[in-house]
């Protein structure tokens, strides 16, 4: 009954209940958003390369992942090497290499219908790295662009594009031509990135990278652990760094770490800004009640049963805030994400706020949690006090 | 005790401490409420009225003497038996009525009978029986701003007979009314204890208190003559 009152008097103020409710909504919002991008960007990350299908990755040693500058020298005989180590099926070496694309028939690279970008020399069987959207995987003297690419160069399928090789120095060549056999998405390629993909052997021709690979993936046999296959790949040769997918995803996750210790900052904060919200209001209620709980406890009601009334005013206000704060983060998620989206040096299909249930569900527990102990600490307090001497504090 | 007895007080002080003071607001009383029994209290502010009320109530207990509810000694029981005892056996009318401001007047006639987990119908029916006999079958949906202030203390008075109680205990119920809200209540009182209820009301009102079956005057925490 006192629970039916506290909050029907919810209604009776309006302005406060409105102003409490948007603190907790907000509150609600900013820590749900917040463990979303704490643990998002790391799972995310993690199932975009559990998504290409290799268990190991080799790169120059010294080098960072995606550092497309440095190659591995003798990447034939590298292969044969590593596909004699027990447990691996295959290794799927890859070329990376900035080349200036021009739609044919232009007279020379120019902002208009030219374009910088990364491309990647493949196998042209293998589709890890990307999925088609359109066309086929390339054959020899054939190229898969990225869908942006395609329509920044008003190109398609069966078109012949010119290609340059770009570096640091400078652009050269252009002669090169390569026809469009489709369009990809390419999984590790940030937004701006625009990718395309070759033979293995064009890119290593166009590029005078014979023999060289920037990474190479690995796919192991059915039963075999990652771990210990990385330790036999490093005995057999030194040449290479040799990393797990768990590896990757630490080294990215020790990156991004910041993000983090931020989000933990901000939603540590976020939830006591509710608790304290909610504590203040109830602590305002529960004085305004103080004879009311004399009466009730003077008549027989029990101390817990008074409690619980109490509290549910609190209970309701963090399920109704909480409720609302879960449908903003979702909003502000999406907002956010096509902010960071642009973010440098990430793949744009990993995300940094994942939604999920668990994590939606933790954030509304622990605002309705944080909101029950904050409003029942002042019930306890109010109950705990003699009833004479709240009597005669309250009545004249 | 005789069998009629509700309660009894034998030799009770109740001291309080307020800092190093110590304050007593009762000495040795002594005294017996019969079954049938409509007791007024008298004495000045500050006398230990209020105080020989939750005495008489278990709403506190004494310092040194013996209070006896019903034959059970109040200060072996626990806080929480004692809340229990209360919501059974006694009923609490207050001078600030007390009445849950968002609550229709039959709702806080429930209130007592829903704390004691009575179902919904029965408590519905019992409240309502109660605020008839009262005189406000037709203010059951009122919310207590819609309500006099004698119609108030009315619903207070519902409230605490709803659980037909073995004792009710009215604290200056007609300090916040007019003269003739308090006659009316007094005669409330009146046919009450006709029907058998058992009061005890603490009162300044001199009127009201001639209106009682007999009278004690509580006078710096004792009973006068």
């Amino acid at each position: 009954m006192l629970a039916l009152n506290s909050i029907r008097e919810l209604r009776l103020r309006p302005l406060r209940t409105l102003l409490t409710l948007g603190g907790v909504t907000v509150a609600t919002a900013m820590l749900s958003d917040m463990l979303m991008l704490g643990g998002g960007i790391q799972r995310s990350f993690s199932e975009v390369l559990e998504s290409v299908g290799y268990e190991l990755r080799l790169s120059p040693r010294g080098t960072l992942p995606f550092d497309t500058e440095a190659t591995i020298r003798g990447i034939g005989g590298l292969r044969d090497t590593v596909e004699s180590v027990a447990g691996v099926q295959d290794l799927v070496p890859v070329l990376a290499q900035t080349l200036t694309i021009m739609a044919d028939g232009d007279e020379s690279p120019g902002p208009r219908a030219s374009r910088q970008t990364l491309a990647l020399g493949l196998d042209t069987d293998e589709e890890g790295l990307y999925t088609l959207l359109a066309g086929r995987s390339p054959g020899d003297g054939e190229i898969l662009i990225d869908p942006a690419l395609a329509a920044l160069l008003d190109t398609r399928p069966g078109d012949r594009l010119r290609l340059g090789v770009s570096s640091r120095f400078g652009t050269w060549g252009g002669d090169a031509t390569a026809v469009v056999s489709g369009t990809a998405e390419f999984i590790f390629a940030t937004r701006r990135d625009m990718p395309v993909a070759l033979p293995m052997a064009d890119l290593q021709a166009l590029s005078a990278r014979t023999d060289q690979a920037s990474f190479a993936m690995i796919r192991l046999r059915e039963g075999h652990a990652p771990g210990p296959v990385r330790e036999a790949i490093t005995a057999a040769t030194d040449r290479v760094e040799v990393v797990t997918l768990a590896g990757i995803a630490e080294q990215v996750d020790e990156r991004l770490s910041y993000f983090r210790q931020l989000a933990a900052i901000l939603a540590s904060v976020s939830l006591l800004v509710a608790a304290l919200l909610i504590g203040t209001i109830s602590a305002v209620s529960v004085s305004d009640q103080l004879g009311v709980i004399a009466a009730l406890r003077a008549i027989g009601v029990s101390r817990r049963r008074i409690v619980g009334d109490l509290t549910a005013e609190s209970a309701v206000l963090c399920g109704v805030g909480g409720g609302l704060g879960i449908a903003l983060s979702i909003a502000v998620a999406h907002y956010l994400e096509s902010i960071l989206a642009d973010f440098p040096g990430l793949p744009a299909t990993v995300r940094f706020f994942v939604l999920s249930p668990g994590t939606l569900a933790a954030a509304y527990g622990l605002v309705v949690a944080a909101g029950v102990v904050a409003g029942l600490l002042p019930a306890l307090r109010a109950t705990r006090l003699e009833v004479t001497t709240l009597l005669h504090r309250e009545e004249p | 005790m005789s069998r009629g007895t509700v309660v009894v007080v034998r030799d009770a002080t109740r001291e309080y401490r307020q800092g190093p003071t110590v304050v007593r607001a009762l000495q040795g009383i002594s005294v017996a409420v019969e079954q049938g029994d409509f007791l007024a209290v008298t004495g000045p502010s500050g006398s230990g009225k209020s105080t020989l009320l939750h005495l008489l109530g278990g709403v506190d207990v004494a310092t040194a003497g013996e209070v006896r509810f019903l034959g059970r000694n109040l200060a072996e029981m626990t806080v929480e038996a004692r809340a229990a005892l209360r919501l059974r056996e006694v009923g609490l009318v207050f001078q600030r009525f007390h009445l849950l401001p968002m609550l229709t007047a039959l709702e806080n006639v429930e209130l007592p009978l829903a704390a004691a987990r009575v179902r919904r119908g029965e408590r519905r029916e019992r409240a309502a029986a109660v605020l008839e006999r009262v005189g406000l079958a037709d203010r059951l949906r009122h919310r207590p701003s819609e309500l006099s202030g004698g119609q108030l203390q009315r619903v207070a008075i519902a409230r605490a007979l709803v659980n037909q109680p073995a004792l009710v205990l009215a604290d200056e119920p007609t300090g916040e009314l007019d003269r003739a809200s308090s006659r009316r209540v007094l005669g409330l009182f009146r046919d009450l204890n006709a029907t058998g209820t058992t009061l005890v009301v603490a009162t300044h009102d001199l009127e009201f208190a001639e209106g009682a079956r007999r009278r004690i005057e509580v006078v710096d925490g004792r009973i006068e003559g």
